[in-house]
């Protein structure tokens, strides 16, 4: 019995560390959340050994003979043992929750000089505000080493914000503010996913997520600056690829998305009467193939009257033509 | 006792004079459901139309409005068509009400499933069959699903389509099978083995039957409607997307109501039955597992039930009558109220959908290892501790909801204490098989599958009730493959192990083994191929609920279809094996595994009113390998039996 215990516990232990279960962690919170996670692991293994170990052997030790009639041996309980097996998982569960108190208070701890971004989901994009630079990006910037106190708000429905990567996640609500501490410790491009169903457009709701160095970072932050004060059809293909590319392909955006129509296709030719309703206005005129109501019908609302007449300025000269 | 079962005997026969002419037309049953059931649809439509005319609204014909009264009143016209309210209708309008009638009683030819019938037994069987259809339609429905994530991209459906599917997937697999499947097993056993002729409310038991039908048929009748299809915002219903969706939605916050009130009352029959209807010397400490476990789960049920309930009606106004329950803005609506309502129930609702199996388990397990249960107080106890802690952790659901941070770490100790008492459970069957005679027959396998696919699944989810873990895992994949770990390897194990082992006592023949067993590998392993990947997806970043993924998860996703489709294969074997056992099977014995429990003492099927005489209890329900010890005494043979002894648990 030992024997078998022992066995499924290497190889378990195997399993667990020759398979890369977990994504690589690039966030002070990640190793945290790492850590905790292997805590777990390493109980669990020891358990499901335990449960294995006992049950294989009974199951080839104890088996019964086609024509056995015999009965087993009529123990009816252990006091010792049902005492043992209720004590030591308490103790075990125990340790797991206090070890795991003590990581989420330290991973939730907000250092005095933190940068605030507000992240603002929405069917099916993020938006990324940077209020100190009055600056809005459809790509969350971060620098490098630098705690940040992500603040989000949903538009709409309920979103989630999770970047597998730093480990940490957090529903945007309608109504409410949330909030996620997150110290990202390498400089790469990782993805913003929504793990909140949040309608048709929910599996292509993503974002990009950059680490920059602290120069890499102020430079992006002025071009953006720049960016904002042009306005005409520059301002709107910033828009564009934040607010409309998760579901609408355009090749001169570079976007792919398939929920709505492909724009490359059913813009050339319309006027510019006709963007513009079909922004403000979803449902007027649906394109062959597409259902009313999956595009969101508030557009009017969100967007000024500057960016929607760049945004249609923006479609008008580029629809079809790259 | 005894003497209102000879009474029983000799007026089985007598019932009201079957109707002639056109009086059929106006007798309870399928003829009263065909003119019924219209004029009720008419009646529905009339009052939508004719108040909105009255009130002056705009326009006259709103779907959802129309929707909403439909699914309330064609329902209850079927119900008082089908005959559902005869018995009350008769005493409330001075009628005579023949009490002794029970021309509705048990099932003489295969007709009597088809209407109103107050026999647990033949209830029973209704429950079971309509369960395993629309397991079969939710499992279809996975299997569309594993075909679209075969490859990255959009294949087969629309995301509209997807969305639908899980949602009706899930929603059928909780409310349409899992709880009413074990209130279906329980129906049928749960009399028997306490020495009862039948539930306390058998006019009640058989309402709450036909109560499931309807729920099964508004949520799969969702898919018909042209605007906008089957409800699609998952089985979790979260708002605003619940408000914001098309009309399909209101599908769902129906038939939830019925199937609620379905479990509602079959809990509160359970529960009346199991308190009061118990054989003489049968106390509370000689009830088998089985008994104990469907004791605590209909107290969940009655007691969490109402709270889905509300939450959707709640929805509901939301979206007819334009209240903000749930909705933000001047109106002051809070969305993650919401949540807190639905967890309050659902997550009881996964011990009401594992305590009946926890039940199953140590009937089979002690059986067929030929051993008395492990520890039998501490197991009833620990039971009764999992119903009451699992009131307290609704809210490890929501750690990432947003909602007020302080109730997380309480949130976390009680989900982390809630695996004290069920790893009593686990360690104690497998006590249970040290030193048996373990015989490995279709349930027995089902049973041990259970045990360690449930080990693995309790075992995630330690790792989903730490906060830190579950801030990254929450919401991926690694919760689907926990979730089935627990519902399928645990629950449906339990039900394929419960129907493998009361198949002869409720069909008077054997199933075939060969194919029993031949079913239970294939599950096991495609089960285990379809589910144990998925933590990886989840823990690499694939999120759940989505149509479409990341290029880098494909290969492992095109495996895990490919299992997924043998898993649904191995489905096959297990209906064909009950279709032709049922039919043609071997005649079965009365107690075809040797077990001491009260349902195995009488034949096979057993007789209408379960007992001749009813049995007296004198020990407990699980002395395997003891000298001379009998559960109960049976049809007055007292001269044998030795005297009723304490019953001595260690």
């Amino acid at each position: 019995m030992v024997l078998v215990g022992v066995a499924v516990g290497g190889a378990l232990a195997l399993v667990a560390i020759l398979i890369p279960w977990l994504p690589p962690a690039d966030s002070t919170q990640a190793h945290k959340v790492d850590d905790v996670y292997w805590f777990v692991t390493i109980i669990c293994m020891a358990i499901f050994a335990l449960v294995a170990g006992v049950s294989v052997y009974s199951v080839w030790k104890f088996r019964a003979g086609p024509e056995d009639l015999d009965d087993g041996s009529p123990i009816h309980g252990h006091t010792g043992l049902e005492v043992v097996w209720t004590a030591i998982p308490a103790a075990l569960v125990t340790a797991i929750s206090i070890y795991s108190g003590v990581v989420l208070t330290k991973m939730e701890e907000i250092p005095k000089d933190h940068r605030i971004v507000q992240v603002s989901g929405q069917q099916f994009t993020w938006s990324f505000q940077y209020p100190e630079a009055k600056v809005t990006s459809g790509q969350l910037t971060l620098p490098v080493n630098q705690p940040v106190e992500l603040k989000l708000s949903a538009r709409d429905v309920i979103h989630s914000f999770w970047v597998p990567e730093w480990r940490v996640k957090k529903d945007a609500v309608p109504g409410i503010e949330t909030n996620v501490i997150v110290t990202p410790t390498k400089v790469g491009t990782f993805t913003v996913i929504c793990t909140e169903l949040c309608g048709l457009g929910h599996a292509a709701m993503r974002a990009k997520a950059v680490v920059m160095t602290q120069q890499g970072f102020d430079a992006w932050l002025r071009l953006q600056k720049r960016l904002a004060t042009l306005g005409g059809s520059a301002q709107g293909k910033t828009l564009f690829t934040q607010q409309c590319g998760t579901c609408h392909r355009l090749s001169d955006a570079g976007t792919t998305g398939e929920v709505g129509p492909d724009l490359d296709k059913v813009l050339p030719s319309k006027s510019a009467d006709f963007i513009r309703e079909s922004i403000v206005n979803p449902n007027a005129e649906i394109a062959p193939g597409f259902r009313p109501g999956v595009m969101p019908q508030d557009f009017k609302d969100k967007l000024s009257t500057q960016q929607l007449d760049s945004l249609v300025e923006y479609l008008l000269k580029t629809a079809g033509k790259a | 006792m005894a003497v209102q079962v000879r009474e029983h005997e000799h007026v089985e026969t007598h019932g009201p004079p079957p109707r002639r002419g056109w009086r059929r037309w106006t007798a309870g049953g399928w003829l009263r459901v065909l003119w019924v059931v219209p004029l009720s649809f008419a009646f529905a439509t009339g009052l939508v139309i004719g108040a909105r005319k009255g009130f002056g609204y705009e326009p006259l014909w709103d779907l959802q409005v129309l929707l909403t009264a439909w699914l309330v009143i064609v329902p209850l016209g079927f119900l008082v068509a089908i005959g559902g309210f005869d018995y009350w209708a008769y005493w409330v309008s001075g009628r005579p009400t023949r009490p002794e009638d029970h021309s509705g009683h048990g099932a003489r030819s295969w007709k009597d499933y088809f209407r109103v019938n107050t026999d647990h037994k033949v209830i029973g069987i209704q429950y079971l069959v309509t369960t395993i259809f629309f397991f079969l339609a939710a499992g279809l429905m996975a299997m569309f699903m594993r075909a679209e994530l075969a490859r990255p991209g959009m294949q087969f459906v629309d995301n509209n389509t997807f969305n639908g599917l899980f949602s009706v997937h899930a929603s059928l697999m909780i409310f349409l099978f899992v709880i009413p499947a074990f209130a279906g097993l329980g129906n049928f056993v749960i009399p028997l083995m306490i020495g009862a002729p039948d539930m306390a409310f058998p006019r009640l038991n058989a309402l709450s039957y036909w109560l499931l039908p309807i729920a099964g048929f508004i949520m799969l009748s969702s898919y018909v409607i042209p605007d906008g299809g089957a409800f699609a915002a998952g089985w979790t219903n979260y708002t605003p997307l619940a408000v914001q969706q098309p009309v399909g939605n209101v599908f769902f916050q129906m038939a939830v109501q019925w199937a609620g009130a379905s479990s509602i009352m079959t809990a509160l029959n359970f529960l009346v039955t199991i308190i009061t209807m118990r054989a003489p010397g049968m106390s509370f400490w000689r009830l088998p597992l089985l008994v104990w476990a469907n004791f605590a789960t209909s107290t969940l049920v009655v007691v969490a039930t109402p709270f889905i309930a509300g939450s959707q009606f709640f929805i509901l106004f939301d979206r007819v009558l334009h209240t903000h329950f749930f909705t933000p803005g001047p109106e002051g609506g809070y969305v993650i109220a919401y949540q807190h309502i639905f967890w309050f129930y659902s997550h009881p609702a996964v011990y009401i959908m594992m305590l009946p199996g926890f039940g199953i388990a140590s009937e089979v397990i002690a059986v067929f290892a030929r051993k008395p249960i492990f520890g039998y107080r501490l197991m009833a106890l620990s039971l009764m501790a999992i119903l009451i802690l699992g009131f307290s952790v609704w809210a490890h659901h929501m750690f990432v909801s947003g909602m007020s941070s302080w109730l997380r770490i309480p949130m976390m100790v009680t989900t982390m204490l809630i695996a004290v008492p069920t790893g009593i459970k686990v360690f104690s069957w497998l006590a249970t098989l040290w030193e048996g005679r373990i015989h490995f027959k279709t349930p027995m396998l089902f049973a041990l599958g259970f045990v360690s696919m449930f080990v693995i699944g309790g075992l995630s989810g330690i790792y989903l009730g730490s906060i830190p873990v579950d801030i990254h895992a929450s919401d991926t994949y690694f919760v689907v493959a926990h979730i089935h770990y627990v519902l399928f390897g645990g629950s449906l194990f339990t039900i394929f192990a419960g129907i493998y082992y009361w198949f002869p006592k409720m069909t008077g023949r054997m199933y075939n083994e060969f194919l029993g067993k031949l079913h239970f590998w294939c599950t096991f392993i495609g089960f285990n191929v379809t589910f144990f990947p998925m933590h990886w997806l989840g823990l690499q970043g694939m999120p759940r609920r989505v149509s479409d993924y990341a290029d880098r998860f494909g290969n492992l996703n095109f495996v895990i279809s490919i299992a997924s489709f043998f898993l649904g294969a191995s489905t096959v074997i297990f209906v064909y094996n009950m279709v032709v056992s049922w039919r043609r099977g071997a005649p079965a014995p009365s107690n075809p595994w040797r077990a001491l429990t009260l349902e195995w003492q009488v034949s096979s099927p057993p007789p209408i009113f379960n007992f001749d005489e009813i049995p007296q209890v004198v020990g407990s329900p699980y002395e395997y390998g003891v000298r001379g010890a009998r559960h109960a005494v049976m049809n007055g043979d007292r001269a044998e039996a030795p005297e009723p002894e304490k019953v001595t648990v260690h």
